[in-house]
């Protein structure tokens, strides 16, 4: 078994085929850097979902009428409460002034709220974020509590928006993937009529079936993980216009995590978009031949 | 590689065929009609007939490229509807096939060409090397080694077919119309290489419709008719 016949049909039939090859780059390319997208996105998620959760409260919204008496009384509970982590009470004042602080921009909203006009509250951070349900029954009915709202339903609303964008952007890379898969089994049934006397002849001569279609099975490897290297640097081009660009102002933040190249080139998805396209345009080439290059 | 099974004995059947019938979906008349032949080691038999008449099916039937529609055939000893398909291309290495069209690589010179066909079985290219320059001796295209294809008469590319088929020293030797596209004299001579084949024990299976060869080498002649066997006469002429 001579590589040199192999390595040289692997070149000669990429070239041979060049527009076809450069149409089946390109939408693996576009494909694979969309998934990767979606992977990035999946976990930046993860990511964020880690960081809000770990700071979200439980927000206790006492009466205006509340009395003294039953301030202390609910503070001291809830000091005793074993699914309380800490505590922190916010005066009518402070609200005011947080909420001026978060609405800086908004001087018309701002105007239009009194001073006293935001209810003092308690605001407590769970030891488990999810027994939540729990906290709430608990002291929805407590004397003096206005009501009880926990922040986590409200990211839940942020997460599944970008939840819906996730999933649009890897319906999207399967849809392409599957354009990209039918091309490469087109371009491979090209290359292979192409070199049909060769094949012909190669089966005359007793060739075995891995020997005629591993020349092909390569190219279409190559032609992938062309198309991978493609994405992954469409993916650095990205971070490079957006995260570092025009939408750095939204990242500098803070409450955005940002992508470093670490995330595009770390396990999750670099390698695996390159695993992804060579495995997927082997497998791709070899069944398309299964059909087309019969022993 | 497995070694060959033990039909490359010097005597006894390479090709049988038992009751076969082809049947192409395409046409209601069967290309072979209930066949039955047997070809022995070391024969060198005619095919003959008018176009149409079944012989490339039946030479098509023995490369196992198509299965028979009803009946049994065996190739060196294998049962081809029990072969696998992974084994197909060890029951071709025990076949050489020349054909009408010389089937070469145009872009390979003339010793690649014999080459080629060592090399897809996985032999060493020191082996090649020896080997291919012996068998280019022997269908007397010494010196032409470097040349291309269309570089060469057809007499001298349906040579280099021939060294192609050989060099693998199989147990069969399949030839479709080999003089088909050459003069008289040319043809004679591809006659003669054939011959000197069959002379090392290569069992020769020629399709052919030429009558002065048929006529001129006195071998056995196997007449097909609309895909049935009209006569299976030895050292028969065309008739």
């Amino acid at each position: 078994m001579r590589a040199n016949y192999v390595l040289s049909g692997v070149t000669t039939g990429l070239r041979r085929n060049i527009t076809m090859t450069v149409a089946m780059v390109l939408t693996t390319a576009i494909s694979l850097a969309l998934l990767g997208s979606g992977l990035l996105l999946f976990q930046k998620v993860n990511d964020m979902k880690e960081y809000f959760y770990f700071r979200v409260e439980v927000s206790i919204f006492l009466k205006k009428d509340i009395t003294q008496q039953q301030r202390d009384g609910l503070r001291a509970e809830l000091e005793r409460d074993p699914l309380v982590q800490s505590l922190k009470y916010e005066s009518k004042d402070e609200a005011y002034r947080r909420f001026r602080e978060q609405f800086k921009d908004s001087p018309d909203l701002i105007n239009n709220v009194r001073t006293n006009a935001l209810p003092e509250s308690f605001r407590v951070k769970l030891k488990d974020p999810a027994k939540y349900t729990l906290a709430a029954e608990k002291y929805v009915n407590a004397e003096g509590v206005d009501q009880v709202v926990d922040q986590r339903k409200i990211l839940g609303k942020l997460f599944s928006i970008i939840g819906g964008i996730q999933t649009i952007a890897v319906v999207i890379a399967v849809v392409v993937l599957i354009a990209s898969v039918l091309l490469i089994g087109n371009t491979i049934q090209v290359a292979a009529f192409n070199r049909r006397r060769e094949i012909e002849i190669m089966k005359l001569v007793g060739a075995s079936s891995w020997y005629v279609q591993l020349p092909f099975v390569l190219e279409a490897m190559v032609a992938g993980a062309i198309g991978a290297a493609l994405a992954i640097g469409l993916l650095l081009a990205g971070k490079v216009a957006f995260v570092d660009g025009k939408l750095a102002a939204l990242f500098s933040s803070g409450v955005i995590p940002t992508i470093s190249y670490g995330d595009i080139l770390g396990p999750s998805v670099a390698p695996l978009l390159l695993l992804i396209a060579v495995v997927l345009s082997a497998a791709t080439a070899w069944v398309t031949l299964r059909f087309y290059v019969r022993v | 590689m497995r070694p060959h099974p033990p039909a490359a004995v010097d005597s006894g059947p390479v090709i049988r065929l038992d009751r076969v019938t082809k049947l192409y979906k395409a046409s209601t008349r069967p290309a072979l009609d209930d066949v039955t032949v047997v070809v022995d080691k070391g024969e060198f038999v005619f095919f003959i007939g008018a176009s149409g008449s079944g012989k490339s099916t039946f030479i098509r039937l023995l490369l196992k490229e198509e299965p028979p529609t009803r009946g049994q055939i065996s190739v060196a000893g294998r049962d081809l509807a029990k072969l696998s398909r992974w084994k197909v291309p060890q029951l071709r290495r025990s076949i050489g096939c020349v054909f009408q069209d010389f089937r070469l690589l145009t872009n390979k010179t003339v010793a690649e060409n014999v080459g080629f066909a060592l090399e897809v079985i996985g032999k060493q290219q020191s082996t090649i090397k020896k080997v291919v320059p012996e068998v280019l001796d022997l269908v007397g295209l010494d010196g032409k080694a470097n040349r291309m294809p269309h570089e060469l008469s057809g007499g001298e590319q349906q040579r280099v077919a021939l060294a192609r088929a050989f060099v693998n020293r199989p147990l069969v030797l399949l030839a479709d119309e080999p003089t088909g596209n050459l003069d008289p004299d040319t043809s004679i001579e591809i006659m003669r290489l054939l011959d000197r084949i069959n002379r090392t024990g290569t069992t020769v299976v020629m399709a052919t419709h030429d009558a002065t060869i048929v006529n001129s080498m006195r071998r056995r002649v196997v007449e097909l008719d609309n895909g049935r066997i009209v006569r299976d006469q030895a050292r028969g002429i065309y008739g």
